[in-house]
């Protein structure tokens, strides 16, 4: 196990590498004038030289990557090139926000969306299981932006339910926090649901026709029984799968709803760094986001491994 | 979403197997068919493109160029009502569905393409070349494609071809590693020996004997494709990434409307909106018709 | 005419107020024109009101005098009643701004930051709650103009105290004087030198400016916006949010530069016991969500809104709208060196297919008011209105684009991704589309459109600035309390903005005469003159100024707003 890990790990660090080379090149492979942006048109062509000078963007290219290289390395990020305040601890704040949003849009979705899985490959082929994909379906493809903004009009302006800004007053409570955070949650839950439960779905009936089940059942035990000990277990392993997977979407979903609900989140943040070219923000960011995916990942793997001794020992993958 | 599917090979043997083949494939068609999921998602992506193919032939009113009144509601004249400049929102919603079914199938072709190469030269040759595109592909993974996809729309404009190239290139490592994961089911089957045996070299083995057994995932992942592109451009044009104004384009028509759904003018923002889930339901109901035929 | 009265006024008057006095009093300025002068040449609103009642009239309610030509149900501000008078009302009220990036008071350049700062600091003038152009008292009580306009005197404001408690003095001012002056303020470049400013008394600071100017007290006004008043022992670079000071009637209490601001009552206010016990910030990065916010009930003002993303509110019985005439406005620069558009019979075709009433009620809904393809908007004093307005007209576009053998003209309207300005493109071109021109329109984002379109970084130094710019495009122009900024860069030779590479020497003649007039007259036959040579020369379409539009709920009365992002809440309070 360990040496699963320790090998994960080294190849996380060649990952990182190439995340931050990616982003660089994306970030520099036009000639652009990060004091202009930042500045804008109308100011002096004097106070845009020397903010240059001063962040150091009229530097050859090579010295600005590896400059950067070391600054991930020594986990320096140096300072926003918008607000000069160092990068990370706003970086950390807005994970923050976006954690406890994707947080509670995965609580409210895994549950049920299991549980619509389940009980839709227990009732194979029959009505019910054909209503549960095509909701499953539906849901999935109906983009966060539009589930968004009906949400904060219909339940959020006309029917005055719920608070149409995420942000929460500082120091509320957990209730009133999960009470503004409720409505972009579904707007992102809506979309995972279908996707978890077709997954568990299709999880629990390739199980379900496997022969240890079979021999399950044919040595005498109760379906449920059947279901607890042995169907679980391997049917939630594309489950989890997926649920790390969608880490990656997660955050393109959380772009469009901080953007309705005016929720600073890493969404917005991204968004903002990448229109003011906050080089070292977006760098920052890109790492953070990865360094998540591959944890989560991780976590996935170890757990489906933990869940099914024959991956565990297949080192294959 | 990543769906890995081991489909059965077609017994190894060289000649009949070409007449097995097209025959499983024909029962194939049969089967989905049969289903009304697919039949339905048929219908409604068939009536997009119909509509896209003939564009303003058949719109009623001019999408670009004729106003009316602002913001008037659905009645039988504007049977979708129009925006706040006065173009009549059915118009601009039936040439917008051109600018969707253009874009986002060229990219998902593009990640189809790129990806399946990738994976069958993965997943085929292993060693060295498996360990370092592995290690490229798990870092593209990493990257959300929505905010790369912004990233580099910011920097280099927002020209079609951009969208295309860059939603292509992200989809690419997913299908990849879809790829990859049939292929090395396959390759360790009898009929592989069977042509290295017979010396035929790589390539070959890879075109005419593994390819035509994973198409079955790769077709349904290029489904699939689709419907994620449609997804994706949809909401970078609502970021403001995408598609540029006067486009009718369904993202950006939802991103230019959406703030005056609060003084009552629901129609500019829910039509388009509804235009894009409905071709995305239906893609992704083809898609899943194709899955649960070719899984069984 | 009540003489007696008048002459009380003549005599305390220095030559540049008699001469605005006069000019009022044989009916060559109107009344509001004259408000607004007096107060910058530095009457005092007393004797202002006692001219004007000499005259026989009588000083208007503050909202009637502020709306001026379209805008129907606008009011200029609600009236408002000052602090010291009113009652303590209590309560926070919540306010939707636009986020700042930056919040040192020397070198801030957005409309956030100007918002955030102008709470707790202020300005020798500042603006009033009668109209966007107006200026009053600040910490200078009064001040005036020598004979020619080279030396301005400034009297302060005496007992006013820094949030610490040590007390305010000329050495302050001249201090921030010195810093904008170091840090090349672009509203006092070329105006004021170093040294310019001297404390003459501890009260009293006189201004010895570089050449005559008409027109200084607004760079010393809440319209300079970094010109606000900052410890002597300040140092540049601190930002507010580190080292809160001022003079103001707020004290920064938190600031998040990710989520808001709170202030509180700043108890020993020179202006007395706020109604409000506080203001609480919500830093928005779009008006969508403003006004989204103001209908969940969660924000009860915003500062600044468009028609775009807020017309809900325009109608909204419940919400107290502040729709200001500004001086707002886009601009449609041509070519007038290369291209399409360098013969000027094509450019005046071109603006001669506007139809201005339908953009501005499609766009605005009413809330705008006309332009002449000038950037000299008719709510400035010295505005001369003798000058015909341009108006549609095909059959002339027509023939003139035969006479110039461009009858089926093509091009491409490049635009930037803001506001409404894509939708004006897309109207433009169906309008131009009348009389055979062809526009293509190309939309992209701000930030690569003001680089690539507007105004290009030269590629060999000796070229004048934007040089490269698009043959035809669209931009954006914030509101200013004088047009000397869009003159001098969009318009004069090689100005910094000038995309359309105009350069008339009349032009240039006719605004180094205006800069240099310091009195009503000569400023007035200055702005005849450039009127009139932009509307033949036509290097850049301008279809309308638009309102600043901004409010309240009506639980709250008493703001004001500047139009660059500052709003006033001194003298607001809860009714409800």
């Amino acid at each position: 196990m360990a040496r699963f890990v320790g090998r994960r790990l080294l190849l996380s660090l060649i990952t990182i590498w190439l995340l931050v080379t990616i982003v660089f090149f994306i970030s520099n492979v036009l000639p652009n004038d990060v004091g202009r942006t930042i500045l804008g048109p109308f100011a002096p062509q004097e106070s845009v030289d020397a903010l240059n000078a001063r962040l150091g963007t009229d530097r050859p290219i090579i010295v600005q990557y590896v400059d950067t290289l070391i600054g991930v390395v020594t986990l320096d990020f140096g300072d926003s090139y918008v607000n000069d305040d160092p990068v990370l601890p706003q970086l950390a704040a807005a994970i923050g926000r976006s954690t406890k949003l994707a947080g509670l849009a995965l609580l409210l979705t895994i549950p049920i969306a299991i549980i619509a899985g389940l009980f839709a490959a227990r009732r194979r082929d029959r009505v019910s299981d054909r209503a549960v994909v095509l909701l499953g379906v539906t849901s999935s493809s109906i983009p966060e932006f539009v589930t968004g903004t009906v949400l904060v009009v219909v339940v959020g302006v006309q029917l005055k339910l719920l608070p149409v800004l995420a942000t929460p007053p500082p120091n509320a409570d957990i209730p009133t926090q999960v009470r503004y955070l409720l409505m972009p949650a579904m707007a992102m839950a809506i979309v995972y649901f279908g996707y978890i439960a077709r997954m568990t779905r299709a999880g629990t009936i390739e199980v379900l026709q496997s022969d240890y089940t079979r021999t399950a059942t044919m040595k005498g035990l109760t379906t449920s029984q059947v279901m607890r000990r042995h169907v679980l277990r391997n049917a939630l392993i594309p489950t989890v799968a997926v649920i790390a997977v969608q880490v990656g979407y997660l955050f393109g979903g959380i772009i469009a709803v901080e953007k309705i609900f005016n929720y600073n989140g890493m969404g917005q943040t991204m968004l903002f760094a990448a229109q003011r070219k906050d080089i070292p923000m977006l760098t920052a960011g890109v790492i953070v986001i990865g360094i998540v995916y591959m944890l989560a990942t991780l976590a996935a793997d170890m757990t489906i491994a933990w869940m099914n001794p024959r991956i565990r020992l297949d080192a294959d993958r | 979403m990543d769906v890995t599917i081991t489909p059965q090979p077609v017994a190894p043997v060289a000649g009949p197997a070409v007449t097995e083949r097209s025959q499983a494939r024909r029962e194939t068609f049969r089967q989905l068919v049969r289903r009304p999921a697919f039949i339905i998602g048929n219908i409604v992506i068939i009536g997009w493109i119909i509509t896209a193919i003939l564009g303003q032939r058949i719109t009623p009113y001019d999408p670009f160029n004729q106003f009316f009144a602002g913001h008037l509601p659905p009645s039988p004249e504007h049977l979708m009502g129009t925006d706040r400049l006065g173009r009549d929102v059915l118009s601009r919603v039936m040439v917008g569905s051109r600018d969707v079914l253009i874009i986002a199938p060229l990219a998902a072709l593009l990640g189809v393409v790129a990806g399946t190469l990738l994976g069958l030269v993965m997943g085929y040759y292993r060693g060295t070349v498996d360990d370092v595109l592995s290690r490229i592909v798990e870092a593209f993974l990493a990257l959300p494609v929505v905010l790369v996809a912004l990233l580099t729309l910011v920097v280099l404009g927002t020209s079609p071809l951009v969208v295309v190239c860059v939603v292509g290139i992200l989809f690419t490592p997913i299908v990849a590693r879809t790829v990859r994961s049939a292929v090395l089911s396959e390759r360790q089957l009898d009929y592989v020996t069977a042509a290295k045996l017979r010396g035929e070299s790589g390539p070959f083995i890879l075109s005419r004997e593994i390819f035509p057994n994973v198409l079955g995932p790769t077709v349904v992942e290029m489904t699939v494709r689709f419907g994620y592109a449609i997804f994706t451009v949809a909401t970078l044009s609502f970021l403001g990434v995408g598609l540029q104004p006067p486009s009718p384009d369904w993202g950006l028509s939802v991103a230019e409307e959406y703030n005056n759904m609060i003084s009552g003018a629901w129609w500019p923002t829910m039509f388009p909106a509804l235009a894009i889930a409905s071709a995305v339901v239906a893609v992704n109901l083809i898609a899943d018709s194709l899955q649960s035929v070719l899984s069984e | 005419m009540d003489f007696p009265k008048l002459d009380k006024v003549r005599r305390s008057a220095a030559p540049l107020q008699l001469d605005v006095v006069d000019a009022y009093v044989a009916g060559r300025l109107s009344r509001r024109e004259f408000i607004q002068r007096g107060a910058i040449v530095g009457l005092s609103m007393g004797s202002i009101g006692m001219v004007i009642a000499a005259c026989g009239g009588t000083t208007t309610s503050p909202s009637a005098s502020g709306a001026a030509a379209t805008s129907g149900a606008s009011s200029g501000a609600s009236s408002a009643p000052s602090a010291a008078g009113s009652p303590v009302s209590g309560g926070i009220i919540r306010i939707a701004g636009q986020r700042p990036v930056k919040v040192d008071p020397v070198t801030m350049e957005d409309l956030g930051g100007y918002g955030i700062t102008s709470q707790s600091f202020e300005f020798l003038c500042t603006a009033t709650n009668k109209d966007l152009v107006s200026i009053g008292p600040g910490l200078a009580l009064e001040w005036a103009p020598n004979a020619d306009g080279t030396v301005w005197t400034f009297k302060l404001r005496q007992g006013v105290k820094w949030h610490d408690g040590t007390a305010f003095t000329a050495d302050d001012v001249v201090a921030t004087m010195e810093r904008l002056v170091t840090a090349g303020n672009s509203g006092l470049k070329g105006v004021l030198g170093p040294g310019g400013a001297v404390a003459t008394d501890a009260n009293t600071v006189t201004f010895t400016l570089l050449g005559a100017n008409g027109n200084f007290p607004y760079l010393v006004s809440v319209f300079n916006a970094q010109s606000l008043i900052t410890p002597k022992a300040y140092v540049a670079g601190t930002t507010f949010d580190k080292v809160p000071a001022g003079t103001g009637a707020w004290k920064l209490k938190t600031y998040n530069q990710q989520t808001g601001a709170t202030f509180e009552r700043n108890p020993d206010w020179w202006g007395g016991t706020t109604p409000l016990d506080g203001l609480e910030f919500i830093f928005f990065d779009a008006t969508g969500p403003m006004v989204t916010a103001y209908q969940g009930q969660q924000v009860d003002a915003i500062i600044q809104f468009d028609v775009l993303s807020g017309k809900s509110l325009l109608d909204d019985a419940n919400f107290n709208l502040i729709s200001a005439p500004a001086a707002l406005h886009r601009q449609i620069w041509m070519r007038t060196d290369t291209g399409a558009f360098a013969d000027k019979k094509v450019r005046q075709a071109l603006a001669l297919t506007f139809d201005r009433p339908a953009l501005i009620q499609t766009l605005f809904q009413g809330k705008a008011q006309l332009g002449n393809d000038n950037p000299i908007w008719e709510g400035y004093p010295y505005y001369d209105s003798t000058v015909p307005q341009r108006t549609r007209d095909i059959p002339k576009a027509k023939a003139l684009l035969a006479e110039a053998n461009a009858s089926s003209l093509t091009a491409t309207l490049h635009a930037g991704q803001l506001l409404e300005i894509p939708d004006l493109a897309t109207l433009l071109k169906s309008q131009a589309a009348e009389a055979g021109i062809t526009l293509n329109v190309a939309v992209e984002s701000l930030n690569t459109f003001y680089g690539a379109q507007w105004c290009p970084k030269q590629v060999k130094p000796e070229d004048p600035p934007c040089f490269g710019a698009a043959e035809l495009g669209i931009v954006d122009y914030g509101h200013r309390g004088t047009p000397d900024v869009y003159l001098n860069a969009a318009l004069k030779s090689k100005g910094i903005w000038n995309s359309s590479q105009y350069g008339s020497t009349a032009f240039d003649t006719a605004f180094s005469d205006f800069q240099k007039a310091v009195g009503v007259d000569a400023q007035k036959a200055a702005c005849n003159k450039m009127e009139t040579i932009l509307l033949d020369d036509t290097p850049i379409g301008l279809p309308y100024f638009y309102n600043y539009l901004a409010g309240s709920s009506k639980a709250f009365s008493g703001l004001y707003a500047s139009g660059l992002g500052q709003m006033f809440f001194s003298a607001v309070s809860k009714t409800a």
